[in-house]
């Protein structure tokens, strides 16, 4: 069992033979570590614990000593990305530390990449992954539900993940093997773009959504005259228009509810038989 | 099955759904359209399970953890939500109208979204502590202790999802049961079979960055209402 948070530390550390290249089975270690990013997220250097996690095993097999101190400490700096798209971040920090350890580069350069990527990467990861690619696999999850298919939500983790793991992976040793020039592989993916795409496929799941839950208060509960889209169509767009307006989602559906609620008391007193 | 072992496997499941959402992997299991279904496969309800995560999923659809922010919690909404139906159904509860208690049940959780949001925060305030012990190490050069503290970090997450889930059921289960009487009025289903849904296309809509896509949305809705969508 590991010892409490704030246990002493005692014994320093055991000197270990120094390496200059880190190798694929020390590369795999880190992208294990890489799924726990957030672990330890904080609000004064957000990503830092997580990424001085991942970094660990490569560094400990190309520093010893001091340089292992220093080396953790440069990874323990301010550091806040998409954890999906830190993997090219990490792949490319891992060989420009090989490089400190060859002695071929200063120390620096590698908080110096690392500040220049992260906001980039994360307005990508974010665009692409949290309000593109999730959207879209959800919407078609629900609108499989909605036609009954139980295992939809599977499509949606099937989906997701073949992107995201493989972005993962793929990333860091892409990141390894290029370094400084990954920036050009991002490019090359066109990410923005197809989030561009992704946004109108949602669009249109939406409407086939829409049209399944009319479907369903059809059968369930009737208003009649064919009323059914208009009053789905006509509560969706005054939500969208509040939402739009950045009023709270709760306050928008408790006061939705409310009113629905008063309209329906209110034609009870004014028709007893209603 | 007991109702205290239910208790534990939606407090189990909310801590690695917890997991799941922040702190490790983030696979999307925790979306509440994956998390409710695997949750009523346990209760042996999938459809409440995948009915209830379509609408909790759709309202809040636009929510994203982006940087600093911490958006509010769907997960910790949408378990409470599915752990207060699943146990009314399974222990006591007696209505005709399933879809008055879903509506019921959505109406009492969806605050737990700010409470979750409110969680992960003091869980990100009390993350300090750990980036302090990780300074600590490196400078008294022994960088190894890094390698346990992201533990704490998800040890806590855990504790403290599962711990408020398991606590926000059984207050939504008691309510549900007192609120029982009502749970047949006409005006809750209506607000299932209309309102959710209209409120959670809405915030999807309102998330639509191109026009082509509202435009197309629009278009999908009619033609999929001439040809009678099926459900």
């Amino acid at each position: 069992m590991s010892a409490p948070i704030d246990a002493p530390i005692e014994a320093p550390i055991e000197a270990v033979p120094t390496h200059t290249t880190v190798g694929t089975r020390v590369l795999v270690h880190v992208l294990w570590r890489s799924f726990f990013f957030l672990a330890a997220a904080n609000y004064q250097r957000m990503q830092n614990v997580g990424f001085g996690y991942a970094m660990l095993p490569a560094l400990e097999r190309l520093h010893t000593g001091d340089a292992l101190r220093s080396a953790t400490a440069r990874h323990l700096e301010f550091f806040n990305s998409h954890p999906y798209m830190a993997g090219l971040i990490l792949g490319a920090a891992v060989r420009i530390e090989e490089d400190i350890a060859a002695g071929t580069c200063e120390p620096e350069r590698v908080q110096r990449f690392k500040t220049q990527m992260m906001g980039p990467l994360a307005a990508i990861g974010d665009s692409f992954f949290w309000t593109s690619l999730r959207p879209l696999g959800a919407i078609l999850a629900i609108a499989g539900v909605l036609n009954g298919w139980l295992w939809a939500p599977l499509i949606f983790i099937l989906l997701y993940n073949a992107c995201h793991l493989s972005l993962r992976g793929y990333g860091l040793f892409a990141g390894y093997r290029q370094a400084e020039q990954v920036v050009t592989l991002v490019h090359r993916w066109r990410l923005v773009r197809l989030a561009d795409w992704a946004h109108v496929a949602t669009g249109a799941l939406v409407g086939i959504a829409g049209a399944q839950f009319v479907g369903i208060a059809r059968a369930s509960m009737p208003i009649g005259d064919g009323l059914e889209p208009v009053l789905l169509a006509t509560l969706t767009c005054i939500t969208a228009l509040c939402v739009k307006r950045h009023l709270p989602l709760l306050g928008v559906l408790y006061v939705l509810v409310a009113g629905c609620l008063a309209f329906v008391l209110c034609l009870q007193a004014v028709f007893p038989i209603f | 099955m007991s109702i205290v072992t239910e208790l534990l496997v939606i407090g189990v499941f909310a801590g690695l759904m917890g997991l799941d959402r922040r702190g490790a992997f983030q696979l999307m299991v925790s979306q509440p359209i994956v998390a409710l279904p695997l949750l009523g496969l346990f209760f042996g309800d999938a459809y409440t399970g995948a009915m209830l995560g379509a609408l909790v999923q759709l309202l809040w659809m636009s929510s994203s953890l982006f940087g600093a922010n911490v958006p509010p919690n769907e997960t910790v909404a949408g378990l409470t939500i599915g752990g207060m139906v699943f146990m009314f159904n399974a222990h006591g509860g007696h209505s005709n109208d399933p879809q008055a208690v879903w509506a019921m049940a959505v109406l009492l959780g969806c605050p737990m979204a700010m409470a979750g949001r409110w969680l992960e925060q003091k869980n990100d305030q009390a993350n300090l502590r750990i980036c302090r012990r990780a300074d600590a190490a490196v400078r008294l050069g022994r960088p190894r202790i890094i390698t346990r503290l992201p533990l704490w970090g998800l040890a806590r997450a855990f504790v403290l999802n599962a711990g408020m889930v398991s606590l926000a059921t059984i207050i939504g289960w008691g309510v549900l049961l007192a609120l029982a009487p009502v749970l047949r009025a006409t005006t809750l289903t209506a607000v299932t079979l209309y309102l959710l849904p209209a409120i959670g296309l809405g915030v999807t809509l309102a998330a639509l960055r191109r026009r082509r896509g509202i435009v197309l949305a629009v278009a999908m809705f009619v033609v999929g209402l001439l040809v009678g969508a099926p459900q």
